[in-house]
């Protein structure tokens, strides 16, 4: 699609200011400022281009050239990437940055390629926790009979399920008007989302029992990949790269500002202890942790906890 | 011939249409009356939308029902918008063709990828573009057939 | 350039008379071929646009006012409404603008608002000797006005799209006036349009009768009790809510009126079928048509032009609105709330516009491109359920197009009427 005004496109269901599209834009300045002006990238915010999974699709068939995801699309493409989902596996962000710029990333990443993406780089996602408009969730016990809205994936239908409240998928635009008539009881996100989605507005209590850590992915289509000299294939990595601290800065600060602007609505907010839901775990993961591989990777990622947390 | 099958093409959309009206009913009955919400229902109504949608949009290319702006041919005289008609069924049958080509690629290119909830591959999403696109490009052909031949029924000849 | 290939392909296809959907895919796949992006994803985009959750509602209600016309609930609703309304020239036309409102509000989604009143309210203002196209434009434009009236999922989509901590509380309290005012003025209009044309007049059959329609009545117009009541109450969602309408109203065709049996059931799912599938394959073909839009960047295109146009807030407001009316004209909305949000918000913002007041601007201006040619979803479920082709819709839809430009108008001008309420609480 280098016809199209000579640069190369992206997609992001997110709003233009949001961490990850400001990353992606910063990449393309590099991009251009490395290349001479050869390569440059124009970002297209705000979903208009179709939701995450369709724009996947779209970037494996080189209709589009960049990519910015969720984890969670990819997992029905490539099942290595399923062991960064896994709930209550990261025991902070430092555990799972840890663990991912590094050789794990980097195998999680390669795992892409043969469905037609080169993975460039992870991005912060932050930490998922459980809002709802019932009543702060200390224990388990308090999630039982609580209708959960969970996005349309296996992986957080049986992590709810196994939590003992009702997982219930559901398209994120029927949320808020779902929670304010009471068709769901609560929801989960990160900070930012609860914010922007304006869910706080509707459901008052959010605990933090910060279930996932899965990353954002940012990809590259294997066929405008191969299109590049060696040597801008070298300076596309690099530069994706060389985006991530700019966009974990930038994250920082927006999850700070989306908590100041929560706590400032008077939202209950309370602090879990994460061993408790931890133990409900283990029958779970074991049915989506099915390949010696994921295992091993499982078992690597577990080996870097530092327990501090 | 031609008219059976686009009648069953109707009565397959059609039970469809009741089914997912099945499936949207007890996802509601689930998640109200049993506090067990299925996981399965929203993406089973959905492929049973693009599919019914697909198969009704085909019969619609038989049948002649789909929205279009006719001024033009209004506006000529019979022979012409005879000859007006003939380009419009030969312009369908050729985006039919489109629609069946890169309907069966699309179909290929994401056989691997799963549908969540479901467990089918994506490729059963997509299944309905090719068939559709198959059958409206052989409607389609037949209507400019029959046009050619001066017989403006619909009829089969 | 891009944007020329595009666009004249699409008047050329549709001029010629090929079907709208088959212009849109066809005028896309030109565009696709142009700028080097693979056809399957057209394709792709196609499936992916039907693939929509909330789009559901238009088959279900189709569906519903189907059943609700061969079962005899529809004909005894209007019973009622003809004997409360009927002495009112075009009494039918109010009343029909009235319970749209109505159902917007509830559902905040015009289509299904079209759907559901246009299904069972146009086949009986027939009937009752209304012409098709003044039942289906009066339906059309008032389902518009549901979008202003909260709820409404397209302000949460537009509070999410603005980035600029807009909330929906204020944008919910925001739309009343604006929805209400639009309301009124589309009721003025369906009865001065109704007294130019000699629309019938119903004559009042005396209480006792009135009494019994209610009576008779009374199964259908749980219909409507049991939708907003499960809404409001939460027991489901209003997408879910149009499968519901369905199954309440098979039940009740079958078992209490005992006037639906299983050919009549078929025959309606067949029928229903046919006319959603219609709609649906509109607006699978106007995705593709949309991303190609919106890989040509046009909105942002439109936009950078205001800024050279003028610095005056009175004229760019104009601009703004006449350049998202003749977007819309082409676009659906809530991928035009998405990308054109960002672009015209921080131009509107800089004028002095308040973000909540552009939101219901906003909502209005893309709404009233829900009712136009060459493509309105909306228009195209008043075409289908009314069967009736666009070109004569839109040869008598006039008056009610320039009620919708003035009330944009008014809404525009006047912040007031729609931040007077937020501003209060
Ligand atoms: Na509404
Ligand atoms: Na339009």
């Amino acid at each position: 699609s280098m016809k199209l005004s000579g640069a190369l496109t992206s997609a992001d269901t997110h709003v233009g200011s949001y961490p990850t599209v400001q990353a992606v834009i910063r990449f393309g300045e590099l991009l251009k400022e490395r290349t001479n002006g050869k390569l440059s990238v124009q970002m297209y915010p705000g979903g208009q281009l179709g939701n995450e999974r369709d724009t996947l699709e779209i970037t494996t068939f080189g209709g589009l050239d960049f990519n910015r995801v969720n984890l969670a699309p990819l997992n029905s493409i490539e099942p290595l990437t399923i062991v960064a989902a896994l709930p209550f596996l990261f025991e902070s962000t430092e555990h799972m940055r840890g663990a991912l710029d590094g050789p794990i990333g980097d195998e999680i990443l390669a795992s892409l390629e043969r469905h037609g993406l080169i993975g460039l780089c992870f991005y912060d996602s932050g930490a998922r926790s459980f809002y709802n408009t019932r009543g702060p969730i200390q224990t388990p016990d308090d999630m039982r009979g609580l209708k959960l809205r969970v996005p349309g994936s296996d992986l957080y239908v049986a992590m709810v399920n196994s939590l003992g409240a009702d997982a219930t998928p559901m398209p994120l635009d029927e949320v808020y008007q779902s929670l304010a008539q009471g068709v769901i009881d609560g929801a989960e996100n990160n900070w930012p989302s609860f914010e922007s989605g304006r869910h706080y507005e509707v459901a008052r209590y959010y605990s933090l029992t910060r279930h996932l850590l899965a990353p954002e992915v940012f990809v590259m289509s294997k066929i405008s990949w191969d299109k590049l000299s060696s040597e801008e294939q070298a300076i596309v990595r690099q530069s994706a790269r060389d985006s991530v601290p700019y966009m974990r800065q930038l994250w920082d600060e927006q999850v700070e500002r989306s908590r100041k602007t929560v706590l400032a609505s008077g939202v209950s907010v309370n602090e879990v202890d994460p061993a408790l839901f931890t133990d409900k775990m283990t029958g779970m993961w074991d049915s989506f942790v099915t390949t010696s591989k994921q295992r091993e990777l499982v078992d690597r990622m577990l080996s870097m906890r530092t327990g501090k947390s | 011939m031609l008219d059976k099958a686009s009648d069953w093409l109707i009565r397959l959309g059609a039970a469809g249409l009741v089914i997912m009206t099945a499936v949207i009913g007890w996802q509601v009955f689930g998640r109200f009356v049993l506090q067990s919400s299925p996981s399965w229902s929203e993406q089973a109504a959905l492929l049973l939308m693009i599919w019914y949608v697909l198969f009704a949009a085909a019969a619609g290319v038989r049948e002649g029902f789909h929205i279009r702006i006719a001024l033009l041919e209004d506006m000529s005289s019979p022979a012409m918008a005879r000859r007006i008609r003939m380009v419009i069924h030969c312009l369908v049958a050729l985006f039919g063709i489109i629609l069946f080509v890169y309907g069966s690629q699309l179909v290929w290119l994401v056989r691997d990828h799963v549908i969540p909830s479901l467990g089918l591959s994506r490729g059963f999403a997509y299944i309905p573009l090719p068939v559709s696109g198959f059958l409206m490009a052989i409607f389609a052909l037949f209507h400019a057939r029959d046009e050619w031949r001066g017989n403006t029924t619909g009829e089969d000849v | 350039m891009e944007i020329l290939v595009l666009l004249g392909a699409l008047l050329l296809l549709l001029l010629l008379g090929v079907p709208v959907a088959y212009a849109l895919l066809g005028s896309a796949l030109a565009i696709f071929l142009v700028i080097d992006i693979p056809l399957v994803v057209a394709v792709q985009r196609m499936a992916a646009g039907i693939s929509v959750f909330t789009l559901m509602a238009i088959p279900f209600f189709i569906f519903a006012g189907d059943l609700m016309y061969r079962a005899g609930i529809a004909d005894r609703l209007v019973q009622v409404a003809d004997a409360a309304f009927g002495r009112v020239r075009g009494g039918l036309g109010l009343v029909d603008v009235g319970a749209s409102m109505m159902f917007g509000a509830v559902s905040g989604s015009a289509i299904a608002s079209a759907s559901a009143i246009g299904s069972t309210m146009v086949p009986l203002m027939k009937d009752k000797g209304y012409p098709a196209d003044y039942a289906v434009n009066v339906t059309v434009t008032a389902a518009v006005v549901g979008l202003l009236i909260p709820p409404s999922h397209n302000m949460i989509i537009y509070a999410a799209a603005s980035g600029m901590g807009v909330s929906i509380g204020d944008l919910f309290l925001a739309g009343i006036v604006p929805g209400l005012l639009t309301g009124l003025m589309l009721m003025l209009t369906t009865w001065i349009v109704a007294r130019r044309r000699g629309l019938p007049r119903g004559i009042f059959p005396g209480w006792r009768k009135f009494l019994r329609a209610l009576v008779y009545a009374i199964p259908g117009l749980m219909t409507g009790v049991i939708i907003m009541g499960g809404i409001l109450s939460g027991i489901f969602t209003p997408t879910e809510s149009s499968a519901i309408a369905v199954i309440y109203t098979a039940i009740v065709g079958a078992l209490v009126y005992r006037s639906l049996g299983w050919k009549g059931f078929a025959e309606a799912a067949q029928k229903s079928v046919r006319t959603a599938s219609m709609v649906l394959f509109i607006i699978a073909a106007a995705t593709a048509f949309g991303f190609a839009l919106a890989l040509l960047e046009v909105p942002a295109q439109l936009a950078a032009l205001i800024g050279l146009m003028t610095d005056n807030p009175i004229l760019t407001l104009l601009i703004i609105n006449i350049m998202l009316l003749a977007l819309g004209t082409f676009m659906d909305m809530a991928p035009l709330i998405v990308i054109t949000t960002p672009i015209f918000l921080p131009v509107a913002v800089e004028v002095g516009v308040d973000p909540v007041h552009f939101g219901i601007i906003l909502m209005l201006n893309l709404g009233i491109g829900l009712v136009t040619p060459p493509v309105g979803s909306v228009l195209f479920v008043g075409s289908a359920v009314g069967k009736t082709p666009v070109p004569i819709l839109v040869k008598t839809i006039w008056p009610f197009y320039m009620t919708l430009i003035v009330a944009l108008g008014l809404i525009s001008f006047v912040p007031a009427l729609s931040l007077a309420l937020p501003q209060a609480f």
